[in-house]
């Protein structure tokens, strides 16, 4: 292991391409997900793969690491012909791969968990200090600052990400792919991840890197891949590439992310929060201590990292989990002493961060799901009784409306795309006439084209009048709806900045925990 | 103070120290299932097997220690029973244990009554019991304190010295760290290629091991006969010390030496000419009180967020800056 480690010379280095991926094509069932996809990684390079969710993205990487096999097509790398049979042969031959989800044992340290299955060992004992002192050397040389001793499980998601890529280094790799690795850092977080990556082509290795957020992929890749549909769409030098351009080869048409149009239409307080305190699930306190107010006609957004309070937020005004202190007021009435039903009654629409858990039934039909909540209400009940009739017809409005890709009312919900479910929950919520609409991360996990159409949807809201509060991950999503924005770190409200005026810095700051108050003007 | 002196003396720790033993040694094979994240709730049937065979083997080849590995291997089958039907099948670790502990009581019942033909215990028959190890020299080191670390039957030491090893196994040995891992997290024990089952094969193992020398001890140590369920809860007890101490080696010894004091406190108390039968709740009272001391530590978090928020309450300036960031 030690002779490969990054860095010293490994024995076939002469070839220009690090990766070589021919014609793969990768089918599952009657979907295909791959359609003979070539793709070309020139060595010391960084490679942007983009793409919407279910491009084919994550397929192609997991069929280059070895963890699907590919129906046809075959894969070179470092010039040779390879047969990637599995993690082990790809690991083998110089990959090495930065999943979405982190494989970190808690209760170990971070040199502990570096070494995990290549411990370093002395008179048969694991040799901690030296597992210690190279992981230290390792993390110095790149930039990937950890403390190798501590506890991984008292460490934030980007340290974690840290190890993750420490893991690999060790193992010898030279050429990192990550699957998505900005999507859980903050701003800074992602740039300091940009530099780590820079400084790896610097020493000769070779980056890819699978997103869908244009900005990161404009700013740190020397090469675009865009898939759509399972298909490849160009590579290009992402010096030739405007943003623009980029939208239109991954959407297929013009898209526009610029910060909305809005009149100025602020109207009387619809929601009143005053102290609010509330525990997470292991009863530790989560949300402390947040006070705000949204007007009728405002947007009024939070950012933070996940986990940072806002899904107790979130609970706690749709009546889902209980506070542990403070009020919060919608329209003179106190949420945190009313059910989830009555606070629907008192003027509630939530559309919920989790749709498939919280937002819809998946096996029940789109009618069904765009009924719940207000099936005893008319026009859908007459004198206790279901008028399905009355439902099908008005599910069929809403389909149409709100532009839902499916083959009618009767269609099961869980056979629809993730955009399109989305669209299901915003159908039923914002046709309630609720004065207030609380939404949790509407575009999670939504296709680029829906994202637009759902953030039209939203102004209209406004523009309707309603009190929006909009809980989000992302901070183009905010900048481009909100008036307001509320910053939460380790459950506090730690500052605001108007929406027409969000600046990546200052709210990351804000994300990472420090006090607008105690930053020099 | 007098009373005191009588209740209270070497001799009460030395009987404590032999008491711990058989606990202590079941808890710390128990705490390789727990690191492993397998609820073992057979300790206790391991046990009585571990016990009823020492006593058989010890009978027929007239060796104490080679009776102790009777126990053992019998303790060892049940193991090996248990990780295939939780490990390979995958079946409920607590109907299996449970399962098991029925059939360790119904199992020793049965074959007494077909080889002795009595019912209840076996006595005499030429059982031969473990030897007491007198450590040279400790007399005339430490006086009348000798009981303390001379004249305790070989696997009283064994439990002991078995506390450091296992500090040393799990922070230093790759097994040690593939268990643990295995444990807490198996998603990331599959991505580097640590076979699962194979890991959680071997800790059941070990603790058939540890297991069947704790059955051993209680019926060749210090008496030398079995009764129908001898293990009387020990293996229960020391489910219960491993669901506090998460397995770790250190707070088993420290959860074990409470109950085994409480143990040998009781047997004192008894001669004393205290009822019996309250006496014999003392282990079991004990056992709760650690319970409610333990959950009680849960309530500060609580105390110290109401507080906070009182505080916020009662401050004038509402719109400051909160000035402690963590509270919890």
């Amino acid at each position: 292991m030690v002779s490969n480690a990054p860095g010293s010379p490994t024995l076939h280095n002469t070839a220009a391409m690090a990766v070589e991926l021919t014609a793969i094509t990768k089918r599952f069932g009657a979907f295909i997900a791959n359609d003979g996809i070539d793709l070309a990684v020139r060595r010391g390079e960084i490679h942007a793969i983009i793409g919407e969710n279910g491009a084919g993205k994550t397929t192609l990487m997991n069929i280059l690491f070895g963890l699907l096999q590919p129906d046809e097509g075959s894969i070179r790398l470092n010039g040779e012909a390879t047969d990637v049979t599995d993690p082990a042969a790809a690991i083998k031959a110089g990959l090495g791969m930065v999943h979405q989800h982190f494989k970190l044992v808690p209760s170990l340290s971070v040199a502990d968990n570096v070494f995990l299955g290549m411990e370093i060992r002395r008179h048969g004992l694991i040799d901690h200090a030296a597992q210690i002192a190279r992981t230290h050397e390792l993390s110095k040389r790149f930039g990937l600052h950890v403390d190798p001793t501590e506890r991984v499980g008292l460490l934030s998601v980007g340290i974690e990400q840290r190890i993750e890529i420490l893991k690999v280094l060790v193992r010898g790799a030279r050429t990192i792919i990550l699957d998505e690795p900005t999507a859980v850092l903050t701003p800074q977080e992602s740039r300091e991840l940009f530099q780590t990556l820079r400084s790896f082509v610097a020493e000769g290795m070779t980056v890819i890197f699978i997103s869908h957020h244009l900005e990161e992929v404009m700013e740190v890749s020397d090469t675009v891949t865009v898939l759509r549909n399972g298909k490849k769409v160009a590579t290009r030098p992402t010096s030739e590439l405007s943003k623009d351009e980029l939208v239109r080869m991954m959407v297929g048409r013009d898209v526009s992310f610029a910060r909305r149009p809005r009149a100025e239409l602020q109207g009387e307080v619809i929601l009143q929060v005053k102290d609010l305190w509330a525990r997470d699930d292991r009863r530790l306190p989560a949300l402390r201590n947040a006070s705000f107010t949204v007007r009728a006609g405002e947007v009024v957004g939070i950012a933070g990292v996940a986990g940072n309070g806002q899904t107790e937020l979130a609970e706690v005004l749709a009546g889902l989990r209980p506070a542990s202190h403070g009020e919060a007021w919608l329209k003179g009435q106190n949420l945190t002493a009313l059910s989830p039903a009555a606070i629907r009654e008192a003027g509630l629409a939530h559309v919920p961060g989790d749709r498939m858990v919280r937002g819809v039934d998946g096996n029940a039909t789109i009618a069904a799901n765009t009924l719940m909540g207000r099936q005893h209400r008319a026009p859908w009940s007459r004198g206790g009784v279901l008028d399905w009739k009355a439902i099908g017809q008005n599910a069929g409005a809403l389909i149409k409306r709100f532009d839902i890709r499916a083959r009618g009312a009767s269609d099961t919900v869980k056979r629809l795309s993730g955009g399109n479910i989305q669209k299901v929950v915003l159908a039923r919520e914002f046709t309630n006439s609720a004065d207030f609409l609380l939404i949790d991360q509407p575009t999670r996990g939504v296709d680029i084209g829906a994202q637009e159409a759902i953030h039209d949807e939203i102004m209209r809201q406004r523009a309707a009048g309603r009190a929006i509060l909009l809980i989000s991950v992302q901070l183009d999503e905010l900048a481009a709806l909100t008036d307001r924005i509320l910053v939460m770190f380790n459950g506090r409200i730690m500052g605001e900045v108007a929406g027409d005026d969000a600046d990546e810095d200052r709210i990351g700051m804000m994300m990472a925990g420090v006090s607008p108050q105690l930053e020099p003007a | 103070m007098e009373v005191l002196d009588k209740l209270v003396n070497v001799a009460l720790i030395a009987a404590t120290l032999r008491t711990t033993a058989p606990i202590l040694l079941v808890a710390l094979g128990g705490s390789f299932t727990t690191k492993a994240g397998i609820f073992n709730i057979g300790l206790e049937g391991q046990m009585l097997v571990g016990a009823f065979f020492a006593v058989i083997g010890s009978i027929w080849t007239g060796s104490a220690f080679a009776g102790v590995a009777c126990g053992v291997a019998a303790a060892l089958v049940f193991a090996l029973a248990f990780a295939v039907l939780v490990v390979t099948f995958r079946a409920n670790e607590v109907v299996v244990g449970l399962a098991l502990n029925i059939l360790a009581g119904g199992m020793t019942i049965s074959l007494m009554k077909a080889i002795f033909g009595t019912r209840g215990s076996i006595v005499g028959h030429g059982i031969v019991g473990l030897p007491k190890v007198q450590i040279p020299g400790a007399q005339a080191l430490l006086g009348s304190w000798a009981p303390l670390i001379s004249g305790f039957t070989p696997i009283v030491y064994v439990s002991f010295v078995a506390v450091p090893l296992l500090v040393l196994f799990y922070n230093r040995t790759r097994l040690g760290l593939y268990i643990r891992v295995v444990g807490e997290k198996p998603e990331a024990a599959e991505a580097l290629g640590i076979s699962i089952t194979r890991v959680r094969y071997i800790a059941s193992l070990l603790c058939g091991l540890l297991a069947g020398l704790a059955g051993a001890h209680l019926s060749l140590g210090y008496i030398t006969m079995f009764t129908e369920n001898m293990s009387s809860g020990r293996g229960f007890m020391a489910v219960a010390i491993l669901i506090f101490s998460n397995g770790d080696p250190l707070k088993v010894l420290a959860g074990c030496l409470l109950f085994g004091f409480a143990d040998a406190f009781s047997l004192r108390l008894q001669t004393f000419g205290f009822p019996s039968y309250l006496v014999l709740t003392v282990p079991y009272v004990v056992a709760l009180t650690a319970l409610f001391a333990l959950s009680y530590r849960a309530r500060p978090t609580i105390i110290k967020e109401t507080l906070a928020s009182m505080q916020k309450l009662l401050s004038v300036d509402r719109n400051s800056a909160p000035a402690d960031r963590n509270p919890q």
